[in-house]
Order: structure tokens, then C-alpha cells, then sequence
């Protein structure tokens, strides 16, 4: 199975590992097929992501891709951020084999739940 | 440039330079049909006798009783099917840890009509003697059983089923591909009908293994064609890979046993380096029962495929328990039949050791994985990564 040298590169280096301390929205995602837990910690500031922070379980492709998801989702919208599809985390590690595709799902779905808690915390939705 | 570590020998091992050695010729100058009357086929067919013989006397056993096949798989596919074409119907005794090659195999003759019963193992992995008395019926026309598990390396006390089965009158069959060349087999004092093995789990080459077959066993074939391997298994001869699997054995016949030593102390250097270093670890297996070389290894709350990879990117090959396969995981059949929980089982990792890994090896690869697994939980939201 061939993984691209940048999903390799956030595997090997992850950024924003680790639990965010009072953040503004919370969301997590399960892949229940495969067991990969994703969860995100955002910091808003006027209706924008100015740090997101993951933490996961699963196989490696799922750990690079909620790295990548951090690196995204900064300076996202939250109603943007809220509707972030799958094929930009995909894009974000350089493309994923077809039996790892459920790392992007995983962390979409993830990054989407923390977008919608930090906006009904807003009371905007 | 990484250092490279291979541990991966249950899934397959390198060819000795021996072995490919002895091989060559029969690529080229000796590329005869064995089945031909003339002088190449006479070669050939010197050659693969020459090679079918070693693997008898490494038995003890008859030439005659050695089948050749193209891998264990169809070895264990004729030793089982072959029975029961034999007998027509009845009752198959084997475990839930088998390899998928005999699992799959015994299903298979459920759906043609036979019965079967798949015996627990105990945290070990180990299938209870008494198990086996227990299920016998007077219908039950084969019992098989690994000799030893891929994945945890259990050995199975095969000398007292065998005890049993032969006081039954039922044939024994033995996956042997993980024991061969690997711990001594006396197939008569184990009591072992039918025994199958491969070459490439011992430094022979890939497509070429064989089933023992003790003689007065009632099989039929299940392969159709040429008269070949006196009638047992139809299709023309891989002479090459014959004569490769015979050195193959011929070099572990005189290498089994200082090599056992040698893996046994660097399987525990390994399960000590990391129990010393890692919480929440714990060996699978027979704690001595053991295969040699084999140290599988759960870590609690770690992903076995995200510890697979962590470790390749430092040049190490091993294998994961729970392999991912389009987005559906299922955790190793063998750790839930011994009774691990899932939250270790998904965290299987398997070491396989062999010829080339040294003591320098394992070090390596216990300074690589305590700073991954560590990594990994920290970034996890379950266990203590926990908020």
C-alpha cells in the first residue's frame, strides 16, 4: 500500500496532537467499521477556527489525516467548516488508497461535529 | 538511511543462498519433464527425487509417503478434502485458531454435508487434550489440528492428541507449516497421519511444499489430470522448487536446533526489552510452549496497524494482528478465540524472527517502538489519553 510522502510526513510528525484546554467546540466522529475514533478541540475567534487540536485512534492514514485536518480547519469559517467534505481531507494528505478512504470520512465528520458545537455554544444555530 | 529489521519469517522467509544455488540448474540445463522417458526427463526427475528423499529422511519417513503440492495451503486442502473424498461423509474435528487454509477447507465440506466441531483454546491458545476426546464420535473420519499458531506461536501438545487419535482409530492430520524445519516432529511417536508443510516458511522457495502421508491412509485425490505423485496430486512437477525445498530441509536438519536457542533467547530479549520500557503490554502465547522465534505483543489502546507503520518508516517489517481491509477491521480470530479483550486485541503486533536477526536487531527495534507507542497514546482519545 503506497502513502504519499506528505500523509507520511504528518504521520511522522503530527501537528496539534493532544487535548485543547476550555475550547470553544468539541466534535468527534467513529468509524464504526473500523473502530477509528477522531476527535477535534476548536479555538474560535469572530466566527473563525484560529487553532484546532485533534486527538485519534486508528491506523496510521486516520492519525495523518486529523494531523492535516488541524492544518486545515484553521482560519475555516465555522459554517464553512461545518460542510468541509471529505475529498479536501483526502486532498490534504495527498490522496488516499481506496480501502483508507475512511480516514477522510472519519475526520470530516469529526471536524463538522466540532464546527456545529462550537456554533450552537455561539447560539448561532 | 534507516536501519532495515526483517521480522515477518512466519509470513515468509528469504531463499538461502544454498538453496537457490541447488535450484538453478533446474531453471536451464536439467528443464526436463520428470515424466519423460528420456535422458532430460531423467535428470529432472534424479533431481526431484533426490530432493523428495531428503525431506523423507528429515521425517523419517518413506519417500513414497511425500506428496508434493504448491503451497501449504493445498497441502492442507488435500490432506483434509482427500479424507473425507475417501469416506464420502462424516464428522471433522479441528479448532478455532486454525489457519484460514484449514478453516475454510473444513467449512467448505459442512456445505457438501460433513459435520464438524471447532474446539476452544485457552488463553494460551492452546487446544485441550481432553477437548479432543470429548469430541470424538463414531463418525469422525479426520482430526486436524496446527502444530503451531502463526500468530502467537503456540505449540500444540500434538504428541498427547495423538496418543488420542490413534487409540480412536481416527487419521490425524498436522498443519505443520509453522513447525517444520522449525521444532523436531517424529511423526510416529506424535501419532501424525498427515502432515503438511511449505517451503518457503524455511529459506526454500515460494509455490513448492508437500503432505506426508502415512502409508494404509485412506485418501482419495481431489486433483484430476496425469498420473503424477502416484496418482495423489495431478499436474507436472516444480522440479526446481523440489529440489530447493530438499536443501532447504537438508540445511534445517543440521541448523534446527542451534537456531532454536539462538531465536528463544532473542524472542525473550525482545518481550523483556519492552515490558521493561511500555505500560499496558502483554505477551500473547504460551509463555515457553512457544515457537522460537515468535513474540506477538498486545499494546492496550494502540492501533496495531498505526504501530505497523510507525515501525516501517524505521525500516522494521512486522506484522499487524488487526489489519484494516476497505475500512472494515475485525480483530484477530485467534486473540478473541483465546479470550483477549478487544481494547488489547486491536493492538496485536507480531515479530517473527529468523537467520539474520541479531541481537543488535531487537535493540533496535525495542528503542523504536517504546517512543511509538508512547506517541501514539498520547495522541489517543481513548485510554489515557482520555480528557
Amino acid at each position: 500500500m503506497q502513502y504519499s510522502p506528505t500523509l507520511i510526513d504528518h504521520f511522522r510528525n503530527p501537528r496539534n496532537a493532544g487535548v485543547m484546554r476550555e475550547p470553544d467546540g468539541v466534535g468527534e466522529e467513529e468509524f464504526t467499521e473500523c473502530m477509528d475514533l477522531a476527535r477535534f478541540y476548536l479555538r474560535v475567534r469572530d466566527g473563525r477556527v484560529e487553532e484546532a487540536r485533534f486527538q485519534a485512534y486508528g491506523c496510521g492514514p486516520t492519525l495523518a489525516a486529523c494531523s492535516a485536518g488541524t492544518e486545515i480547519a484553521a482560519g475555516f469559517t465555522l459554517e464553512d467548516l461545518a460542510t468541509v467534505p471529505p475529498a479536501r481531507i483526502e486532498a490534504a494528505v495527498g490522496g488516499l488508497p481506496p480501502e483508507r478512504r475512511h480516514a477522510a470520512l472519519v475526520v470530516a465528520g469529526a471536524l463538522r461535529a466540532a464546527a456545529r458545537d462550537a456554533l450552537a455554544r455561539n447560539g448561532r444555530r | 538511511m534507516n536501519r532495515r529489521v526483517y521480522l515477518d519469517h512466519n509470513a515468509s522467509t528469504p531463499v538461502h543462498p544454498e538453496v537457490l544455488q541447488a535450484m538453478l540448474p533446474y531453471f536451464s540445463e536439467r528443464f526436463g519433464n520428470p515424466s519423460s522417458v528420456h535422458g532430460f526427463g531423467r535428470e529432472a526427475r534424479d533431481g526431484m527425487e533426490a530432493g523428495r528423499e531428503q525431506i523423507a529422511a528429515f521425517l523419517k519417513v518413506s519417500k513414497d509417503e511425500i506428496v508434493i503440492t504448491s503451497g501449504g495451503t493445498e497441502s492442507d486442502n488435500l490432506g483434509i478434502k482427500g479424507v473425507a473424498a475417501a469416506r464420502r461423509s462424516g464428522h471433522i474435528i479441528t479448532s478455532q485458531i486454525e489457519h484460514h487454509a484449514v478453516l475454510r477447507t473444513v467449512q467448505a465440506l459442512e456445505q457438501d454435508g460433513f459435520t464438524a466441531t471447532y474446539l476452544p483454546v485457552d488463553g494460551h491458545g492452546m487446544v485441550s487434550p481432553a477437548d479432543v476426546r470429548a469430541a470424538l464420535r463414531p463418525d469422525t473420519i479426520v482430526v486436524s489440528l496446527m502444530g503451531a499458531n502463526s500468530e502467537v506461536g503456540t505449540l500444540q501438545p500434538i504428541r498427547e492428541i495423538g496418543r488420542i487419535t490413534r487409540e480412536a482409530g481416527v487419521p490425524l492430520h498436522v498443519d505443520g507449516v509453522q513447525i517444520f524445519g522449525k521444532v523436531p516432529i517424529d511423526v510416529d511417536a506424535f501419532g501424525i497421519d498427515l502432515l503438511s508443510f511449505s517451503g518457503h516458511k524455511i529459506y526454500g522457495p515460494k509455490g513448492v511444499a508437500g503432505l506426508y502421508i502415512r502409508k494404509g491412509t485412506k485418501m482419495a485425490s481431489i486433483q484430476h489430470g496425469g498420473e503424477h505423485e502416484r496418482r495423489r496430486r495431478a499436474g507436472t512437477e516444480n522440479v526446481a522448487g523440489i529440489v530447493g525445498l530438499g536443501k532447504a530441509v537438508e540445511i534445517r536438519a543440521r541448523e534446527m536446533a542451534e537456531e532454536a536457542v539462538r531465536l528463544t533467547a532473542l524472542r525473550d530479549r525482545l518481550w523483556d526489552g519492552v515490558r521493561g520500557r511500555v505500560e499496558e503490554v502483554r505477551l500473547n502465547g504460551h509463555p515457553t510452549e512457544r515457537l522460537p522465534g515468535t513474540c506477538n505483543l498486545c499494546f492496550r489502546n494502540v492501533e496495531s496497524e498505526s504501530i505497523v507503520l510507525g515501525l516501517d518508516l524505521k525500516g522494521i517489517g512486522v506484522s499487524a494482528g488487526s489489519a484494516c481491509t476497505s475500512g472494515n477491521v475485525e480483530p484477530s480470530y485467534v486473540l478473541v478465540a483465546m479470550g483477549i479483550p478487544l481494547d488489547w486485541a486491536m493492538g496485536s503486533v507480531r515479530s517473527s524472527l529468523g537467520h539474520a536477526t541479531s541481537a543488535e536487531d531487537i535493540d533496535y527495534v525495542i528503542e523504536s517502538v517504546v517512543p511509538l507507542v508512547a506517541k501514539l497514546r498520547t495522541q489517543s482519545p481513548v485510554g489515557a489519553g482520555r480528557p
